[in-house]
């Protein structure tokens, strides 16, 4: 028998590195996706989709030998438009239909579906579909959208802006005569989301149960089959949505998209299960792209390094549509309010505008905007220590946000509430060691190479709810998440969570969470998710939002459970129930002990056992929401030191260094793992990732033959030390970190090879920086330099 | 048309179209799911299958001209005991987060460890640069697969 201590000691499983539940199933080649369901008489959707990027449909011809098997809008009726987007008058709404009808807005749009008994077939089917566009101008740039006598993708607005905004604060007139102004263009272009499972959906009508079921790769299957409802104009109790094992989301399997839509009105049109799954072609011209940021940004300064103002525009490329439930706007705005960063700027003004273009919708993208707003604002500091002759770091010390401000509001209105910025950037200086990497710096590489050295400094918005979401004007407000918590006969536990997990590792986390809570083992603990059948309401996985709602509300119903648990045991062992303890599979009182499955056993299926007074059942489901619902700031600074080939541009990153604080970890492994693949991804935008659009519309990246996605060769061994500054409005101190990797990268790198070439006239001011884009801007620079 | 194949050890005829690929086969008429798909282009890796004891795209594959092979897929390592032993390193050094690509990975870690004994970082990095994985980073894959090939050649791991 293990002694109290180590029983103890035992039950502490928040901040253990627990192997994680989900592996078993994949390790085993077991999972279970959507393409991997199989039902009878399923058959296979492919969609015929639009060659033309703008363009009026005249007609579609429907083959008479396969008329049953071709679908357009018209056959899927009745079906409502879903509004997207900010609830705000000034927002010009645009509803993506499932299906085009009358005009098409990007090439790779739906235009309409069609059955075979194999996807192959179904294709066959969709090459004989005629669809008849007749062409029209295309919009293929979010600045020159918003010109005079530009085309209109959609008619009956003023020009082709969403919406346009000024995000203010202070006075930027007070510091229009600083010493110091630096304008610079920026651009973060286009990407797609790219998890490795692509999108897909399986629909039927379950008689049974008279309700539709929907299977689709989602990141939140309660806030879909909100959608569906609308969409299908169906009562939401005969609708289930799941969403099984989910192969990655990173924010592009968080909107309802048109196929979801087509799939479940299909479904309720034909007497057979559906599927679609979305190809790789598809998901790079089709799915949910991101980024495509434009910044015209001036830099107020003084001498010393002092940051006063950021003055601008932000334009964000939305692309054709608004997708439900947030469209576009949340990027515009939160690339502007976040442009202040870290740092103590008091003077803002930024002139946004989210333009439609000739391109399939922008959604949520692992970091949301705020990569973009990084990379702005940390080039933009680099460009101010190169015009003041100052070590980029040094910059960074003037203008930080200190612990002693804190909690401090930017000028973005964001609420910085912990954390020791200066000192993390000390401690990443530390593990660099950059003295002697100036000095070889100075030497010089015996190959050519040039070495560069770049910092960049992020924060990362965590767990906000309800209040930041209104402020966002957001339909739906994710402002809390719910967690339901059964034990069974036997002391086993079912928990049952609105939220979805995909990669996260949250059946782990989550567990650890509860077996805490119950003095119990993880493996005693089983968490389901991502089931409207089984789960209660949620919002799903995305925001950085799941440990500090879900977890919240897990450890509060875990809680909730106990002291049920204590009651019963205290009963059982006859003792005053304000003398027990849960603790290592057990109530404990002194010496004396009754075992959870004793407990469990009076509750479910002995209630003559339980206290009078007290009902059956061990069973609790409750809500949380974290008492500071502005959300809570994980931050961190990234080095990078990398090598470039002034000819040839090729990049390598030889060493990456992550100092961050996400307050209290619950499993460090899985958090390392989210920091070493989000810091993965941000190097993909940082370098290869890219969707490029011909003047014509006509997407450039259509394969991964042409769209550069980072493998083990790119990708370097990381460097990482934890800072730990427990929040302290979260349950455990947790803050969400799960996008934090992806924020810093693009701009770290940027610096570094702004480094490389400091003094050359070489400019690092556009994403991904593939090996001709440095290459052209360090022949550029010389051949301005000769010219000079 | 008919092709006969040997799938993990099992010979079965089936009648196959000309323009099916491998993955099409193993996923849809074998109903092996644990060969997953992510690009359909011979790009990502997550289809890799052994194919006479070989690693490959099993997308870009074409069906017919595995007549008389021997296809080995997830499914048919899962008593292996070398895979079991690279699937324990996976677990510990958290070589997987969505689990996708990972029964491409193994497939193609069995085959790398097999090919170099001892293969040292900048190996299995390089081996790697076909398997796409959009989740881990790499760091633990490319650990896992170290650490496990020490263990099967019998030696301490190395540092």
């Amino acid at each position: 028998m293990a002694s109290e201590e180590s029983v103890s000691t035992a039950d502490q499983w928040v901040g253990k590195s627990v192997p994680r539940k989900e592996d078993k199933r994949h390790l085993a080649g077991a999972s279970n996706f959507v393409a991997d369901i199989r039902l009878p008489r399923m058959a296979d959707v492919a969609f015929v989709r639009s060659p033309t990027a703008h363009g009026r449909i005249s007609s579609i011809e429907k083959p008479e030998e396969h008329a049953d098997r071709i679908f357009l809008l018209t056959d899927l009726q009745p079906l409502h438009p879903i509004s997207g987007g900010p609830e705000m008058a000034t927002f010009r709404n645009a509803a993506y239909p499932p299906l085009a009808d009358e005009k098409v807005l990007f090439v790779g749009q739906a235009v309409a579906m069609c059955i075979g008994c194999s996807r192959a077939v179904a294709e066959d089917i969709a090459e004989t579909v005629f669809v008849d566009i007749e062409e029209l101008e295309s919009v293929m740039d979010a600045v020159g959208a918003l010109e005079d006598g530009a085309p209109k993708l959609h008619e009956e607005w003023p020009d082709n802006s969403f919406v346009d905004a000024t995000i203010s604060e202070g006075d930027i007139a007070s510091v229009a005569d600083a010493p110091v102004k630096i304008r610079r263009r920026l651009k973060m272009n286009r990407q797609a989301t790219n998890p490795l499972e692509t999108r897909g959906v399986v629909a039927y009508f379950d008689h049974r149960l008279d309700e539709l079921v929907v299977y689709t790769s989602s990141q939140g299957p309660h806030v879909m089959r909100h959608g569906l409802s609308l969409a299908l104009g169906m009562a939401e109790h005969r609708i289930r949505v799941v969403a099984p094992d989910v192969g990655g989301g990173f924010g592009g399997k968080n909107r309802l998209m048109p196929e979801e839509i087509a799939l479940a009105a299909l479904a309720l049109k034909v007497d057979h299960p559906v599927r679609w799954i979305e190809d790789r072609n598809e998901h790079l011209t089709a799915s949910v792209h991101a980024r495509e940021h434009h910044y015209d940004l001036t830099l107020y300064a003084r001498e010393d390094g002092e940051v006063l103002g950021i003055e601008g525009t932000v334009h964000v490329d939305a692309g054709a549509y608004a997708l439900w439930p947030s469209g576009p706007f949340m990027e515009t705005s939160m690339a502007a309010r976040n442009l202040p960063g870290s740092y103590r700027v008091r003077h803002l003004q930024i002139e946004t505008h989210t333009s439609a273009t000739n391109k399939p919708p922008i959604g949520p993208y692992r970091g949301v905007a705020r990569p973009g707003a990084c990379f702005a604002i940390e080039r933009m500091i680099d460009e101010l220590a190169d015009e003041l002759g100052l070590e980029p770091v040094e910059v960074r010390r003037r203008n930080l946000v200190g612990p002693e401000l804190m909690p401090y509001r930017t000028a973005g209105g964001l609420r910085l509430d912990n954390g020791d910025y200066p000192q993390a950037l000390s401690q990443a200086l530390g593990m660099v060691d950059l003295p002697a990497l100036r000095e070889r710096q100075h030497r010089g590489e015996p190959d050519g190479r040039k070495l560069g050295i770049g910092f960049a400094i992020y924060t990362e918005q965590s767990g906000h709810g309800t209040a930041e979401w209104v402020k966002r004007k957001s339909r739906v407000v994710p402002g809390f998440e719910t967690a339901t918590i059964r034990m069974l006969p036997d002391g086993t536990v079912h928990l049952l969570v609105g939220i979805q997990s995909h990669g996260q590792g949250l059946e782990t986390s989550l567990a650890q969470i509860a077996a805490q809570e119950l003095g119990l083992d993880p493996s005693a603990i089983l968490v389901r998710h991502g089931d409207t059948a089984l789960s209660p309401q949620g919002f799903g996985t995305f925001a950085s939002r799941s440990i500090v709602f879900s977890g919240g509300a897990v450890a509060k119903a875990s809680r909730a459970l106990a002291r049920k648990i204590k009651s019963i045991g205290a009963h059982l062992l006859q003792v005053p129930l304000d003398q027990v303890i849960v603790r290592g599979g057990a109530v404990h009182c002194g010496g004396a002990n009754v075992a959870m499955k004793e407990i469990a056993r009076a509750a479910n299926i002995r209630p003559e056992m339980l206290p009078a007074g007290l009902g059956p059942g061990l069973d609790v489901t409750e809500t949380y929401e974290p008492p500071e619902s502005g959300g809570v700031f994980s931050y961190g600074v990234h080095a990078v030191t990398l090598l470039v080939h002034p000819v040839t541009g090729v990049t390598e990153i030889i060493d990456y260094v992550v100092v961050e604080d996400c307050g209290t970890l619950v499993n460090p492994m899985i958090v390392d793992g989210q920091i070493i693949g989000g810091v993965a991804q941000g190097i993909g935008t940082a370098l290869y990732e890219e969707i490029p659009y011909s003047e014509n519309g006509q997407p450039l990246a259509t394969t991964f033959g042409d769209y550069m996605m980072p493998c083990a060769s790119e990708i370097p061994a990381f460097r990482i030390k934890h800072r730990v500054t427990p929040a302290e409005s979260t349950e455990f101190g947790v803050k969400g970190m799960g996008e934090g990797g992806a924020i810093a990268p693009p701009a770290a790198i940027a610096n570094a090879l702004n480094d490389a070439f400091r003094g050359s006239g070489a400019k690092f001011l556009e994403t991904p920086m593939t090996p001709r884009r440095v290459s052209d801007a360090v022949a550029g620079a010389r051949a301005g330099e000769q010219a000079a | 048309m008919e092709l006969t194949l040997t799938i993990n050890g099992k010979t079965e005829t089936l009648s196959v179209d000309a323009r099916d690929s491998l993955s099409d086969v193993i996923r849809e008429k074998l109903n092996l799911t644990g060969t997953h798909v992510g690009c359909d282009h011979g790009a990502c890796g997550a289809c890799t299958v052994h194919l006479d004891g070989i690693p490959v795209r099993s997308c870009i594959v074409l069906a017919v001209r595995c007549e008389g092979s021997e296809v080995r897929t997830i499914e048919g390592t899962r008593g292996d005991d070398a895979m079991n032993v690279i699937r324990r390193h996976f677990h510990e050094k958290h070589a997987l987060q969505c689990g996708f690509c990972t029964p491409g990975m193994l497939m193609m870690a069995s085959d790398i460890i097999r090919r170099y004994g001892r293969p040292d970082e900048k190996q299995v990095r390089s081996e790697l640069s076909g398997q796409i994985c959009r989740c881990t980073g790499y760091m633990g894959i490319v650990a896992a697969i170290v650490a496990a090939a020490d263990e099967l050649a019998g030696e301490p791991a190395a540092g």
